[in-house]
């Protein structure tokens, strides 16, 4: 039944693959395995916090528009920059860096070239309320995004958690325009799986889990 | 029957010892974070017994009898899980 379930679950990480909306830098010692997946996207990485203050680890991203791919490979650091630790609240500042290699593809042709990538993102929450916004530059394009969500109930600590979600991004150079997306996030223990359509009818599957 | 006595006073004087801390904790908001907690504490080989209760924003501890936990060590895993340590009360 064990085996079955990591099978299942190892099943899951492969076939998902938006962005996963979770603190980039966790608890000293943890890893974070991220996947992330929309029609024009997809965003997958491990990182290692190596204090509660700074993670590392390597990230690929995916980007399609007109049936040419642009994939990033990428070393990356993520730093929290500034906690705020409140009585019935959290509120983080984090900034990520990375350097790497970029397969651009234009039509038959596919060159690589050397690549980067910087980024800030802030975030607030307390138990029932989620507001957060992140900002990505590559060295070609952009990634923008917000996010505001409720949760309808209080879940305990080994109970399945259920937030809704409303998110907003636009990619430059891909999606010119502002894509919402409504979304159904749930945590259990350390697994963290999103589902969503956006108002133009774009799937979005993202899987997290912390060990 | 004298072993008995000895036996159940031993152990009663023993439970006694047992230390009960909670831990009030700011910022744990988000019980997937708040795993990093129970991870952080998992190696502590004192730890009899880890409960977190996220309505009241509670660590509760029990030890192993005759054993404790500073209050240095449990602020130090507290921080590294990311959290800030608001009080600790112990029992």
């Amino acid at each position: 039944m064990i085996i079955m379930n990591r099978c299942l679950l190892l099943l899951f990480i492969v076939l998902n693959s938006a962005l996963t909306w979770a603190h980039p830098v966790i608890y000293q010692g943890g890893w974070a395995l991220s996947s992330s997946n929309m029609p024009e996207f997809s965003n997958n990485y491990v990182m290692y916090s190596y204090s509660r203050r700074l993670a590392a680890g390597l990230e690929h991203w995916r980007f399609s528009k007109d049936r040419a791919n642009n994939e990033l490979g990428l070393i990356k650091l993520n730093q929290l920059l500034w906690r705020h630790n409140g009585p019935d609240s959290q509120a983080n500042l984090y900034l990520h860096s990375g350097v790497g290699v970029e397969d651009r593809e234009f039509g038959a042709e596919k060159r690589t070239v050397l690549s980067g990538l910087a980024g800030a993102d802030i975030d607030w929450e307390t138990r029932t309320l989620f507001a957060a916004a992140k900002y990505y530059q590559f060295q070609n394009s952009f990634v923008a995004q917000g996010r505001i969500g409720f949760s309808p109930r209080k879940a305990s600590f080994k109970e399945l958690q259920t937030w809704l979600m409303l998110q907003g991004m636009v990619i430059g150079d891909v999606q010119d325009r502002l894509t919402l997306t409504p979304l159904v996030r749930f945590f259990y223990h350390n697994v963290l799986w999103e589902l969503g359509s956006s108002t133009r009818g774009e799937w979005l599957l993202n899987l997290m889990v912390h060990y | 029957m004298k072993f008995l006595f000895v036996f159940i006073i031993l152990s009663f004087s023993l439970s006694i010892l047992a230390a009960e801390i909670s831990i009030k904790v700011s910022g744990m908001v988000c019980s997937m974070c708040a795993q990093g907690i129970q991870k952080k504490f998992a190696p502590e080989t004192s730890i009899r017994e880890l409960r977190v209760d996220m309505d009241e924003k509670l660590v509760r501890i029990r030890t192993y009898e005759g054993k404790d936990l500073s209050d240095g060590t449990i602020k130090k895993l507290i921080q590294e899980a990311g959290y800030h340590v608001a009080s600790i009360e112990r029992k």
